[in-house]
């Protein structure tokens, strides 16, 4: 018998000759909660997908409950007793509670359901929480919350000994999320371990026994309840040795014309009352956690997704509604997943690049087809892409590539205003970089550049201002002083600095 | 109320003020004669729709039902003229047939992964063509149309000769236990908890241990059991196997699936749905000619009815997601001011 | 230039492995039929009875390249046909009435084609469903306008000439197929229309997030497909001198048993008309072929069916060996149950 439910030692994971886990050493013990902590692409999630049987390792050892095990499969880890609760729901939404519960586990007859006895165990299963849910509700009838906790009860359901919650309570209201922990108290009183990941920091410091603070792959420390300081395990996750490039950066308002006014703008159950301007040359960051309602602004600015009130200023006009006339102003979108919004993964560069351009390459609805290859050849040598062909199909490319044949559509165009959103997930560390500087060439022409992100280190990176959005609301702006990465990190929470101290 | 109540609710009114209307307007519509006349035509497409209803919970969609239906007809009679086997030989030869036709339909989509649409389009095919090549041949070699004179044949045919439900045909009777069997099949089984969840989302159902492949084997395989008991009571009432017959009731099966409310993105619907539908079908078929309106408007006026009821379920969905997330938003803000 | 320019068009016709099979299967005929396969008489019959559903092709394609379908096009034949034979005959055979009565006849197409792009584009419905469903609407029209009777325009020659006259020893449907297919070959290949339709098909999303207005082309190529499914029934009434209820009906199954063949994605964004057209060629090839061996019709349903089977398998293996544009294939996912089980 050991104290720890579950000990991973030395897990190595390689993605393409990439390391994302370099020998991480993780411990959760019987019945506390823990904490993942980490930026984005600090290995959170791949370390939790070996631990669930999601991928399979490289390299080292599981324990669990003392013993070694092999976990090669989602059935092997709820054979074990891990269960996740995962961000996206993995439920059904046109079956009842009972049914999603038991899915795959029914009581039966030949085949048969014995339903009164599922049903009863289901109920009794309720019961015991004291959730407030029927055995014969519809998945889809069902709140956010409510589906969290059928999720939750479908995990206990197998006799789950360790619960994995990632990001639980990224879609839930402030009452809904107190529900959670409620329930997280609960469970930890039955002596079920929970892992919870969160970006959510306030709420990490509330619940958590214990934190593992992971960066680049690697284990940065473990801290103990005791020892759960805010501002400590903030400059953990950022490290420390801070880089002096995106460690701290100092702002200002520029006094530049202002090209894009935002005023009032609202979108129910998007965003509320969104107001701000940009200037000409300046990149304003727009920072928060996922959900926060960030890129519905831009697809609002955009025109690609239409708004309930406000109104939206260009140069103290009005901006027509409509990609095809926002775009016709000199807007450009970088959207957030570019597989599935930004390229054509079937076509080449060149028709990727020259999908927004053929007001410019065409006469009488006929494609100029000398003027076209000449922007393919154009757009390859503005983005620097490799291979330097622009036949090469865009689906066939590396990440950081598709995403400059992205940028090279908009590139190739006189652009005024540039709204970029999570340029560079999934992307190597040489490409971001080119990608930064892109964003800078063009605000050094006095483009105006508004961009997303949620990498901290690349919002201190480029932001020339910083609006930090939360559920909806901004709740913040930094625009003038020196701004740190911990700063940034805690307004995501809504942990504001100037106000933390009054 | 949740979004499918309503929409049976509106598909049992559709059908309910097709029958009043017609009710009210016609004497020739409510009589005995009439009403069993139409529940065996409905029976046929009913016996099809069952099955299709099953492969479109997983998401699917059975063109070829049909063509199964008559290539079981054609297996059967053929086997009657030219050979000595008894009756029940014949359409134990046939019920084989029936499910290697399913599982081939189970093969293309589950295994080669071709498309629902294509893939039982291109079986349709094939089991016309196969329908053509064991047809009852003429003199000169070519297929021809030959009445069967068999007694149980005759007999499937026939109606009910006395009692409550005297004048009620066999078929009616063999559609109802087959609605009920279903539905329980969907409600009450681990099967039918399969089909639904592997229409509605797949990955799930997965990584719960359902197996995508057996569960659209066992849908298709069910569909085409439909069309082998269908095409006994087809042969039953036309007593003659016609190269080429049966294709097309294909289209009244899914027609009827549409109107029941079965949603083509797969994870809804049931047996109730699809039996309204088909009886709605028939009753506005029916109808129109009672009405007296030429026989040329029938198939005008159905195909109009769904279209638009394909419309207005695109509609209806869109609209109700849209208020679902509104409603969620609104309330969201009322805890926010609390 | 111009010569460059063929060599290049040459040059796309020999990338088509398809076109490889073409030849085989044409030698393999030659050789299996010495004197009855290999003459011109013969392939003027296989162009000649190619030529409806090649027009048709010209059509669909564009829906099809939209990952859509149009299984309508032999609705809309049959109610061209239908409207242009009731005009000719109402205006006494006389050269208006002709005229009248083609231009009807397109006018229903569009209008159709119209109808279509328009409910698609602004609903969720799958294509193969809807218009699955407005075939029946559009036979049922025509059962109401020919009233089930066939209609008999023998006497109008001007209109007849097209189904029956040669021209230096092609028939004339033939040129109209060649006509419709450059059509098609130049707004898919050289207009900004085109390249639109490429980038709906492949990714809608990042279409319309560059600006292009995915409901108006969309609704164009319905549109498009609905006129030449009109044309296609017109040129059919011409041969056949009359319009008939069930004009044409079928003829969507062989138009797209031969896109797929030709090797055009029901995935949308892929696929030429030049490949589709010698999808056309080799069914034609292969029909005509067994004719002539004295294989019995009736198994030309059969190997349609398992054509079409094998074509859209081979696709899909080829869209999963195709890495980086993996949309669950079946071997990654049959592995997966694998380990499950």
């Amino acid at each position: 018998m050991s104290s720890n439910i579950i000990e991973m030692k030395g897990i190595v994971k390689e993605f393409s000759h990439v390391k994302a886990l370099k020998g991480v050493d993780f411990s959760v013990k019987k019945g506390e909660v823990h904490a993942l902590l980490g930026e984005n692409g600090a290995g959170k999630s791949t370390l939790i997908k070996i631990l669930t049987g999601v991928y399979p390792k490289d390299g080292g050892e599981i324990f669990f409950d003392g013993e070694p095990v092999e976990i090669n499969s989602r059935e092997d880890a709820t054979r074990l007793g891990i269960s996740v609760v995962f961000q996206e729901f993995s439920l059904i939404p046109t079956l009842s509670v009972t049914q999603n519960i038991m899915l795959g586990k029914e009581i039966h007859k030949l085949g048969v359901l014995n339903k009164k006895a599922m049903h009863k165990e289901i109920d009794d299963l309720i019961k015991r929480f004291d959730f407030p849910l029927k055995p014969d509700d519809i998945i889809e009838t069902l709140s956010v919350a409510q589906k969290q906790m059928v999720e939750i009860l479908k995990a206990l359901s197998t006799d789950a000994r360790l619960i994995v919650m990632d990001e639980p309570t990224a879609s839930l209201s402030a009452k809904e999320s107190e529900m959670l922990y409620k329930i997280i108290e609960q469970l930890r009183e039955r002596g079920v371990a929970i892992i919870y990941i969160s970006h959510r920091l306030e709420e990490v410091f509330a619940l958590s026994d214990r934190i593992t603070v992971l960066r680049d792959g690697q284990l940065e420390g473990v801290v103990e309840h005791e020892d759960i300081v805010p501002d400590k395990v903030v400059k953990m996750m950022i490290g420390k040795e801070l880089s002096d490039a995106t460690a701290s950066r100092p702002l200002a308002v520029s006094d530049a014309e202002t090209v894009l006014e935002v005023k009032d703008l609202c979108s129910l159950g998007r965003f509320e009352h969104v107001s701000f301007d940009v200037k000409a040359g300046e990149v304003l960051v727009f920072t928060g956690l996922v959900g926060a309602g960030r890129t519905e602004v831009l697809r609002a600015i955009f025109g690609a997704d239409k708004f309930d009130s406000g109104e939206i200023l260009f140069h103290g006009k009005k901006l027509p509604k409509g990609t095809g006339k926002v775009i016709a102003e000199g807007f450009g979108l970088v959207p957030e997943d570019r597989r599935t919004q930004g390229f054509i993964p079937l076509l080449s560069v060149e028709r990727n690049a020259a999908c927004t351009n053929y007001d410019t390459l065409s006469s009488g609805g006929f494609v100029k087809v000398d003027k076209e290859k000449e922007l393919g050849e154009k757009a390859v040598e503005i983005v620097d892409l490799r291979p330097r062909n622009s036949q090469v199909i865009v689906g066939n490319l590396s990440g950081g590539n598709q995403q400059k044949a992205v940028l090279a559509k908009w590139l190739t165009r006189d652009l005024k205003v540039v709204l970029i959103d999570e340029p560079t997930v999934g992307i190597d560390i040489g490409a971001k970089d080119e990608i930064y500087n892109f964003v800078e060439e063009l605000a050094a022409k006095g483009v105006a550049v508004i961009l997303v992100s949620s990498d901290v280190a690349e919002v201190l990176r480029v932001a020339h201002r910083i609006i930090v959005m939360k559920e909806g609301y901004i709740i913040h702006e930094f625009n003038n002083g020196v701004v740190t990465q911990e700063d940034v990190l805690l307004a995501c929470s809504g942990i504001i600095p100037g106000e933390k101290e009054a | 109320m949740r979004q499918e109540t309503l929409r049976r609710i509106i598909s049992f009114g559709l059908l309910l003020v097709l029958l009043l209307v017609f009710g009210l307007t016609t004497d020739k519509f409510f009589t005995a004669n009439n009403i069993y006349n139409m529940l065996r035509e409905c029976s046929l497409v009913g016996i099809l729709a069952i099955g299709v209803t099953l492969v479109i919970i997983t998401g699917g969609n059975d063109l070829s039902c049909g063509a199964l239906m008559g290539l079981s007809c054609m297996v059967i009679s053929s086997l009657l003229y030219y050979t000595e086997l008894p009756v029940g030989w014949c359409m134990v030869i046939a019920l084989a047939v029936s499910i290697l036709g399913g599982l081939l339909n189970g093969f293309c989509v589950a295994i080669l992964r071709i498309p629902d649409f294509i893939a039982t389009l291109s079986t349709k095919f094939i089991f016309i063509g196969l329908m053509y090549v064991v047809s009852i041949r003429d003199a000169y070699g070519s297929p021809t149309t030959q009445s069967i004179k068999n007694s149980t044949i005759k007999w499937l045919g026939s109606k009910i000769g006395s009692g409550p439900l005297d004048g009620m045909y066999y078929c009616t009777i063999a559609f109802i236990i087959l609605a009920i069997v279903v539905q329980f099949i969907l409600k009450n089984t681990r099967t039918g908890t399969n089909l639904y969840a592997i229409g509605a989302n797949r990955n799930s159902a997965e990584i719960s241990g359902i197996s995508f492949v057996k569960t659209k084997m066992s849908a298709f395989l069910i569909s085409a059991i439909c069309a082998f008991v269908a095409s006994l009571f087809f042969l039953g009432k036309s007593r003659a196997a016609e190269p080429g017959g049966g294709v097309g009731y294909e289209f009244k099966a899914i027609s009827a699936t549409v109107i029941g409310g079965c949603a083509f993105s797969g994870g809804r619907g049931d047996i109730i749905g699809t039996v309204i539908g088909v009886l709605f079908m028939r009753v506005l078929e029916n109808g129109i000619l009672k009405f007296g309106f030429p026989t040329q408007t029938q198939q005008l006026l159905t195909g109009i009815v769904i279209v638009a009821m394909l419309i207005f379920d695109a509609y209806y969905n869109e609209f109700m997601v849209e208020r679902t997330r509104r409603r969620s938003a609104r309330l969201r803000e009322k805890e926010a001011v609390k | 230039m111009n010569k460059l320019k063929e060599n290049k068009f040459v040059k796309k016709l020999l990338q088509e492995k398809r076109l490889l099979v073409l030849l085989a299967l044409i030698l393999f005929f030659s050789l299996l039929l010495p004197g009855k396969f290999f003459t011109a008489n013969n392939f003027r019959n296989i162009l000649y009875s190619i030529s409806l559903q090649g027009i048709m092709i010209c059509g669909a394609t564009f829906a099809v390249l939209l990952a859509g379908i149009d299984r309508t096009v032999s609705g809309t034949a049959a109610l061209a046909g239908a409207a242009c034979c009731t005009t000719i005959v109402n205006f006494g055979f006389s050269w208006q009435g002709i005229l009248l009565g083609v231009l009807l006849g397109l006018l229903m197409g569009a209008l159709s084609g119209l109808f279509h792009g328009i409910v698609l584009s602004r609903f969720e419905i799958p294509a193969f469903l809807l218009t699955l469903a407005t075939s029946e609407i559009l036979y049922g029209l025509v059962q109401n306008i020919t009233g089930n009777q066939l209609i008999n325009v023998m006497n109008a020659k001007a209109f007849n000439w097209v189904g029956s006259s040669r021209i230096l020893g092609i028939p004339v449907p033939v040129y109209i197929l060649a006509v419709c297919f450059a059509f098609t070959y130049i707004v898919l290949n050289k207009t900004v229309y085109g390249r639109y339709i490429y980038c709906v098909g492949g990714n809608k999303q990042a279409a319309k997030l560059s600006g292009i207005n995915v409901k108006k082309v969309t609704i164009i190529a319905y549109t498009i497909s609905g006129i030449m499914g009109a044309l296609s029934g017109l040129v059919l009434s011409s041969m056949n001198q009359q319009a008939s209820a069930s004009q044409a009906k079928g003829y969507e199954n062989d138009v797209l048993a031969a896109i797929v063949v030709g090797g055009v994605s029901l995935r949308g964004g892929e696929g030429t008309i030049q490949g589709a057209m010698v999808g056309a060629l080799l069914i034609g090839v292969l029909t005509n072929g067994l004719q002539l061996l004295g294989i019995d019709p009736v198994y030309h349903d059969l190997i349609k069916g398992i054509i079409i089977i094998f074509s859209v398998a081979v696709d899909m293996y080829a869209n999963y060996k195709k890495s980086g544009l993996k949309r669950d294939g079946f071997f990654k996912r049959h592995k997966k149950v694998k380990t499950h089980a």
